[in-house]
């Protein structure tokens, strides 16, 4: 007794051979087969793992449903958990099975199975409670060792692409009804989308022979008209291969296609397609998932659904097994019975768990008219066999019949697949006839049809279509008159677990056949507490994984609502998420991978910083200078302490092009910018420029920079690098919000101008050089002024302002002209000692000269008045973004935190950013009580320049603390460090260099 | 994730515009005649009602227009949306349903079923 070929099936191209390896087996199967279908087909039928207790497993469903043939496709970088019965073969696949070793048949970690005594629900939780730290250096990998799926795919640019839709109606399913649905739209002004996961539009006409006739034709007749009618129809497109994964608000649905169904993915288009769809209505006619039923041993390879193994004999053309049991307690497995008896193979029982007064007669008769053995009010207590199931034990009047088998299939019942419907937020209702939940309130637009809705009577379907589908205006009227091959009615006994004939501690009805989830397991689980059904999921771990419980989730339902001694709609559902089926990362991610998801902004002088050895720093999405090796083996300090040094004994540049610019311009510039910033800007000459400070309506510092004034209708603000969009769109709101009266208007200039600034003692010998034509002289040329100068064919505007607190410029010039400008700055400069220099040595500079930086030495908390630059704050304007905020009384108080300079008595000593500042020396060998810290070290740099650290720190009522000694704290060592509170300003308070 | 429509541009995807909070909040035109209480209210107070909220958007993916929208917080529905310079919409135009979709209790929320 073994597989068949079904070569009445319309889907079996027998004459196409392809071979692929499983486990490193050659194996040959037919084109469109899956992997299942082909090792069906080769009659193999233990094709991995379990999770848990490493039980053998095979081929349990026939579709997306698969909680068990997980594999990984090792010739498509490594692709784990791919499901056996979805994904389809092709010459030269390479196939492994999962979480085994060393091989498939000879499994080590099986030893779990004889050790499940103790790995029951909960283990994990209760085993590994300690000793401290045992759970990350040693439980943890060990489990994630033994425990598991497939292992991680190898790395792979993501080959997938985005699509979007707008339409008025979606299809979700191309079966009867989904198609008896499109014919409604065909020609009509809807624009429609029908979604089916499989390559052929048709659905249970492809997978079973419950209908005979539509309309006069053959099945497969009629879905090709159909198809043909829908094509031709200009509004209504097909995606096939594609699955719905989620449904979201305002009728937003994503579908995942798969671009290369059967062939090995190309590297040169994507593979996958993220449908993302918008419509107005979305009619789901998703059909139903069958349930299995929990007995010992219901998970041995050769245990399948019974609908599944029916889909495998039309749909791929593979009969399983010539001869197999039958297990049911509804009717829609009466036509798997027929569809075997039709290709002359015999099942060697039928065990139907209804009484024979519930069976139909038709059914019945047929039973007796073939002489098939069957057994009424019966059920399998359990099956046995060592990698595959040998044989199965019947319970039938008190009896225990033990047959021989190589195969039995289960029906537990259908469920209409109300995932999709729930996701889209609609409500379901426990149906007490058909044991099952059906939906019932929709929330959006949403219609559901056919099995989905809970109709499994295909007579009903066309009227059920028409009333669903009449409120929409002119929809085509269908007449669809349907002969089936089955009864049309549904009925179904309740039973949802088999209680075994001896209980023993190794004997297992698996309720979660992917999460090796007992019956047993939910019992212990509410006898530990654990009875609410969201926590049942948690501490059993049912219903998770890969197939989401599928095929079993109802069935726990059923045990728990027994346990309880409770109905099923008062224990309720766990909540279904998206996505319905898994979805790999690389669908999600698009074409927003690498450099296209963070693209990396960089400057005109980016190639030159790369020629000079420059190490760069991300800010923002900016590649910025961080400092530049002058020779092999340079370290990082040592490379600052030079450009340091030399910049203020000589001068330096830096590429500040990153640097956020926006221009404000108008009637009303003036007025906006005095409302905007804490500065005023009135009296202001044009063509000066102010050093500018930004706050929030709570009074804290937001953002820093330049202004500077052309003249009262025209104003260039330069912001922080990170802070540019943010600026520019508080700027916008307030104009539009609050000021509409004011005529302002602002844009980025950022990337329309380079900047370079060039400090130090020697920059105006440098500039003088470069341009020749320009006066330098202080008197010419005083601090805070600018000017715009011819250069070459462009102009340039020279700014005299300085972040290092030497004398310094900064240029501003179109980026077309950046970087041969920059490369003659350098050339002039070279003599007289120009460095160029990053980052680092720029904070380390300001630090000298106690100028802060936001975001470092603030940080939301603190106030103007916090860092004493009281003298930035326009007192006598009337009103600006944050100015009632900084006399309210808790900004007003004089013990906030205040920025004081921080000076190590001991000047060897190393200060580091984040220490706390303590009024104690020592720590206390045990700390009990939290310990009173003064505030913490905001900046800290060693000065070539002063010989020791510089640090800045906020410190609570700092200002009075002046000269006042206290300690810094090392968490790591119990070491503090004394230190001394200064003014922040450690270099040249006079400004003597800036102003020379 | 929602379609928005904005004033300027037509229905557009959420993710190109921002939430800018409750609308309707004006910036005291003197902020010094206020006292504390009533500065820190405009500074810090926002309601945060389940049901109907007027509040603000900006396109600014977009046109970088702000612009005003009704939307039903508790099943995220935008109803309406209209310029800043429009007339504020009032709150007796709009069915204020508050019914979630999952069908929680009108106030609070969490598994119907738990609760029992």
């Amino acid at each position: 007794m073994s597989s068949i070929n079904n070569t009445k099936s319309f889907h079996l191209i027998s004459s196409q051979k392809v071979s692929f390896t499983f486990d490193g087996k050659k194996l040959t199967g037919f084109k469109g087969d899956t992997i299942a279908s082909a090792l069906l087909r080769n009659n193999i039928n233990l094709v991995g793992r379990s999770f848990k207790y490493h039980r053998p497993r095979g081929i349990y469903s026939c579709g997306i449903e698969e909680p068990n043939a997980l594999v990984q496709i090792i010739s498509e970088h490594n692709e784990p958990n791919a499901r056996a019965t979805v994904k389809r073969i092709y010459d030269g696949m390479i196939v492994e099975s999962q979480n085994r070793w060393p091989s498939l048949k000879m499994d080590i970690g099986a030893v779990n199975n004889l050790l499940s005594p103790i790995f029951s629900a909960g283990f994990y939780y209760k085993t590994f409670m300690g000793p401290k730290g045992f759970w990350k250096k040693v439980y943890e990998p060990i489990i994630r060792k033994t425990a598991g799926l497939g292992k991680p795919p190898k790395e792979f640019r993501s080959k997938s692409t985005h699509h979007h839709h707008n339409v008025d109606v979606v299809i979700v399913g191309g079966g009867i009804s989904g198609l008896i649905a499109a014919l409604k739209f065909v020609k009509t002004n809807y624009d429609v989308l029908i979604i089916e996961q499989d390559s052929f539009l048709g659905g249970i006409l492809n997978t079973s022979k419950k209908i005979k006739e539509i309309n006069g034709l053959d099945t497969i007749e009629w879905i090709k008209k159909t198809e043909e009618l829908i094509s031709k129809s200009k509004n209504i497109k097909i995606l096939k291969d594609t699955t719905v994964s989620s449904y979201n608000y305002s009728n937003h649905l994503i579908a995942l296609e798969d671009k290369a169904v059967g062939s090995l993915p190309p590297n040169y288009k994507p593979e996958l397609v993220l449908h993302k769809i918008r419509t107005q209505h979305t009619i789901l006619a998703n059909g139903y998932i069958e349930r299995i039923l929990s007995f010992r041993n219901n998970d041995l390879p050769g245990v399948m659904l019974a609908g599944s193994f029916e889909k495998f004999v039309h749909r791929y053309g593979v009969v399983p097994e010539t001869n197999p049991i039958i297990f049911t307690n509804n009717s829609s497995t009466f036509s798997l019975l027929k569809s075997l008896i039709e290709l002359n193979c015999k099942p060697s029982a039928y065990v139907d768990n209804r009484e024979e007064n519930s069976i139909e007669k038709s059914t019945l008769d047929y039973l007796k008219n073939n002489n098939i053995p069957f057994y009424t009010g019966a059920e399998v207590e359990g099956c046995d066999g060592r990698n595959i199931i040998r044989e199965a034990f019947i319970r039938h009047k008190g009896n225990i019949i033990k047959l021989k088998t190589n195969m039995l299939c289960v029906s537990g019942g259908i469920n209409p697949d109300v995932n999709l419907f729930t996701q889209s937020k609609g409500l379901i209702k426990w149906d007490d006839n058909l044991f099952t939940f059906k939906p019932d309130k929709a929330f959006q637009n949403t219609i559901v049809i056919g099995s989905a809705s809970g109709n499994f009577n295909f007579q009903k379907l066309n009227d059920e279509i028409k009333n669903k589908l009449n409120f929409l205006k002119e929809v085509n009227d269908t007449k669809i008159e349907i002969i089936s091959n089955v009864e049309n009615d549904y009925k179904i006994s309740e039973i949802w677990d088999i209680k075994p004939e001896k209980e023993s501690l190794w004997s297992k009805s698996f309720i979660d056949i992917q999460n090796d989830v007992t019956v047993k397991d939910l019992r212990q689980a509410i006898t530990e507490g654990f009875d609410r059904i969201e926590h049942l999921k948690r501490f059993t771990t049912n219903s998770m994984g890969t197939d989401q419980g599928k095929i079993s989730s109802i069935n726990s339902l059923g045990i728990v609502s027994k346990i309880l001694n409770k109905s099923v709609s008062e224990v309720g559902t766990t909540i279904y998420r998206p996505p319905y089926a898994p979805l790999s990362f690389s669908a999600i991610a698009g074409r927003n991978t690498y450099e296209f998801y963070d693209p990396k902004r960089k400057t005109p002088i980016h190639s030159w910083h790369i020629d000079n050895n420059a190490v760069f720093e991300d800010v923002g999405q900016w590649k910025r200078p961080w400092y530049f090796k002058n020779k092999k083996g340079e370290t990082m300090h040592q490379a600052v302490q030079r450009e340091s040094k030399q910049l203020r004994e000589s001068a330096g540049i830096l590429d500040g092009s990153t640097l956020g610019k926006i221009e404000v311009k108008g009637k009303d510039a003036l007025e906006f910018m005095n409302l905007m910033y804490t500065n005023a800007f009135t009296k202001m000459k044009p063509m000066t420029s102010r050093y500018v400070l930004m706050l929030g309506e709570d009074g804290m510092i937001k953002d820093d920079g330049i202004v500077s004034k052309i003249n009262d209708q025209h104003f260039i603000a330069t912001t922080t690098t990170g802070g540019a969009p943010k600026v520019l769109a508080d700027m916008e709101e307030y104009a539009q919000t609050e000021w509409p009266h004011l005529e302002v208007y602002m844009n980025s200039i950022t990337e329309q101008f380079s900047t370079f600034n060039i400090s130090g003692p020697k920059s105006r010998a440098i500039m003088r050089k470069v341009f020749s034509n320009i006066d330098f002289s202080n008197e010419k040329f005083p601090f805070m002024t600018f000017n715009n100068f011819k250069y070459l064919d462009t102009e340039v505007r020279i700014m005299r302002a300085s972040f290092t607190g030497e004398l310094g410029y900064e240029i501003y010039i179109s980026p077309k002209y950046a970087l041969e400008l920059w490369k003659k700055i350098f050339h002039s400069g070279k003599n007289l000692g120009l460095v160029p220099y990053g980052t680092e040595t720029m904070h380390l500079l300001r630090a000298e000269k106690g100028y802060i930086v936001v975001g470092q030495d603030t940080d939301g908390t603190v106030t103007p008045i916090d860092l004493n630059l009281n003298w930035m704050i326009g007192k006598n304007k009337k009103d600006f973004i944050g100015k009632r905020s900084l006399s309210r009384s808790d900004t007003a108080r004089e013990d906030r935190k205040q920025l004081v300079g921080i000076l190590p008595l001991d000047k060897n000593k190393k200060i580091l950013e984040g220490q706390h500042i303590l009024e104690i020396n020592k720590l206390p060998k045990k700390i009990e009580t939290p310990i009173e810290y003064l505030g913490h070290v905001t900046s800290s740099y060693h000065s070539p320049n002063l010989k020791h650290f510089v640090a800045m720190a906020l410190v609570k009522g700092g200002n009075k603390l002046m000269g006042k000694k206290v300690y810094v704290s090392d968490p790591s060592k119990s070491e503090t460090i004394p230190v001394e509170i200064v003014n922040p300003v450690f270099l040249d308070p006079e400004n003597k260099r800036l102003l020379s | 994730m929602l379609i928005i429509n904005c004033p300027y541009c037509g229905e557009r995807d959420q993710s190109e515009f921002s939430n800018g909070g409750q609308a309707h909040v004006v910036r005291p035109s003197d902020p010094e005649k206020l006292n504390d209480k009533e500065w820190s209210e405009y500074v810090f107070v926002r309601s945060n009602p389940k049901g109907i909220f007027f509040e603000r958007w900006v396109h600014s993916h977009g046109c970088r227009k702000w612009f005003n929208a009704v939307r039903n917080t508790s099943t995220d529905e935008i109803i309406k949306t209209y310029k800043l310079n429009e007339k504020p919409p009032i709150l007796a135009e709009f069915t204020n349903n508050l019914k979630t979709p999952s069908g929680e209790p009108e106030l609070g929320s969490g598994n119907f079923t738990v609760k029992k």
